[in-house]
């Protein structure tokens, strides 16, 4: 660091040289000295340092990443580009899923799961075709990697099946 | 000598990489800035949890609002433009919950002896700017702070805060003014530095 006797020589009104001002920000005595000779350089002793937020910079950036990850996930937030698309993907899954109160399916081995199984998530290891009967719009829906999620009706004899599909492909203009 | 290898990206392609979709680079990037970012949210709000919020608020609008950084103006001038935009926001919505409360108050400082020889100390300064500075506007004191604390030039303020130069300097002006009068006010000490030039 530059020598208090440096910072006197040097030192005049308005500065705005970076190593005066860093020697006035660590040095009392030469802070007086300016602050005697010009007091507009008071407030300069402030600044300059960095200052870490409370409990540390690894708390506040895991923070950060945190709620951005939370956000993101509960589509409140933008996330870059790339994954946009994946993201829509499954907000569109949900909505069906959510929506699908009135989807009937019609399955080849129409298995109905017991109501104290809850609920069950089935994953078709092969492309199978499953055949819509009402809105929304979708008709059919034919996937490999499809996880079908099927809720099981609270009301006996119920022929109304509901079903949630998870499906990372899923169209996004579904 | 040998070469040295900056393994560090610098902001536009840590920027770059996150829009390829990289959280990773995005967590790079907030590292690397949060000492900034909280430092000028600190001096502006004044209070370390506000600040702590303040700042980590701006890091979610900036993963936010990335796509429209525009690579050909400086990554810093955009973030601060952030943080202003932000802590302003906040201390405006703050000085109208506190108004009430605050025109009830007046800080009563005992007067040191006008003999007494004033010891400038950066601890006491930083005292006496809370406590004067909240007589400044909200946009005053972020330009008082990012002038006189982070150094940044009047024309960098300009950029920054998307107005004129001359606009900037007649904020500052005025918020040294009003600072003087409340020194004379509440630190008549402090005061007669300026009465003695
Ligand atoms: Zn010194």
């Amino acid at each position: 660091m530059m020598a208090c006797s440096d910072f006197r020589a040097q030192f005049q009104a308005g500065t705005d040289d970076a190593a005066l001002l860093r020697h006035l920000r660590t040095c009392d005595p030469c802070l007086d000295y300016a602050a005697h000779s010009d007091p507009d350089v008071m407030f300069r002793a402030i600044g300059g340092d960095e200052i870490v937020p409370p409990g540390g910079i690894d708390a506040f950036v895991a923070d950060v990443m945190h709620t951005v990850r939370l956000r993101g996930a509960e589509g409140v937030i933008a996330p870059p580009a790339s994954t946009w698309h994946r993201r829509l993907a499954i907000a569109a899954t949900l909505a069906i899923g959510i929506s699908g109160a009135s989807l009937v399916y019609q399955v080849e081995h129409r298995a109905r799961v017991a109501p104290a199984q809850s609920v069950a998530a089935v994953r078709h290891p092969v492309e199978r075709q499953i055949t819509l009967t009402t809105k929304p719009a979708v008709q059919a829906y034919s996937s490999p990697n499809a996880t079908i999620v099927e809720v099981p009706s609270e009301t006996p004899n119920d022929n109304t099946q509901i079903v949630m599909i998870v499906d990372e492909n899923l169209p996004a203009d579904l | 000598m040998i070469p040295t290898q900056s393994a560090e990206p610098d902001d536009r392609e840590l920027v770059r990489t996150i829009r390829e979709g990289s959280s990773d680079a995005f967590e790079q990037l907030v590292r690397r800035k949060t000492s900034k970012v909280y430092a000028l949210c600190y001096r502006v709000i004044g209070n370390s949890e506000d600040a702590k919020d303040i700042a980590q608020l701006v890091f979610i609008k900036l993963w936010e609002n990335l796509e429209k950084y525009d690579s050909q103006f400086a990554f810093d001038t955009w973030l601060y433009r952030m943080v202003t935009n932000v802590a302003i926001d906040f201390m405006r919505s703050r000085q109208s919950r506190d108004n009430a409360v605050n025109s009830n108050l007046r800080l009563v400082k005992t007067a040191t002896e006008p003999e007494q020889a004033l010891i400038v100390q950066r601890k006491e300064i930083d005292n006496v700017f809370a406590d004067i500075s909240t007589v400044l506007s909200p946009k005053q004191k972020t330009i008082f702070v990012m002038n006189q604390m982070e150094d940044l030039p009047s024309v960098e303020i300009a950029k920054i805060l998307g107005c004129r130069e001359s606009t900037v300097r007649n904020h500052l002006f005025n918020a040294r003014k009003l600072m003087q009068r409340q020194l004379q006010k509440r630190y008549p000490e402090y005061a007669q530095l300026w009465r003695s030039q």
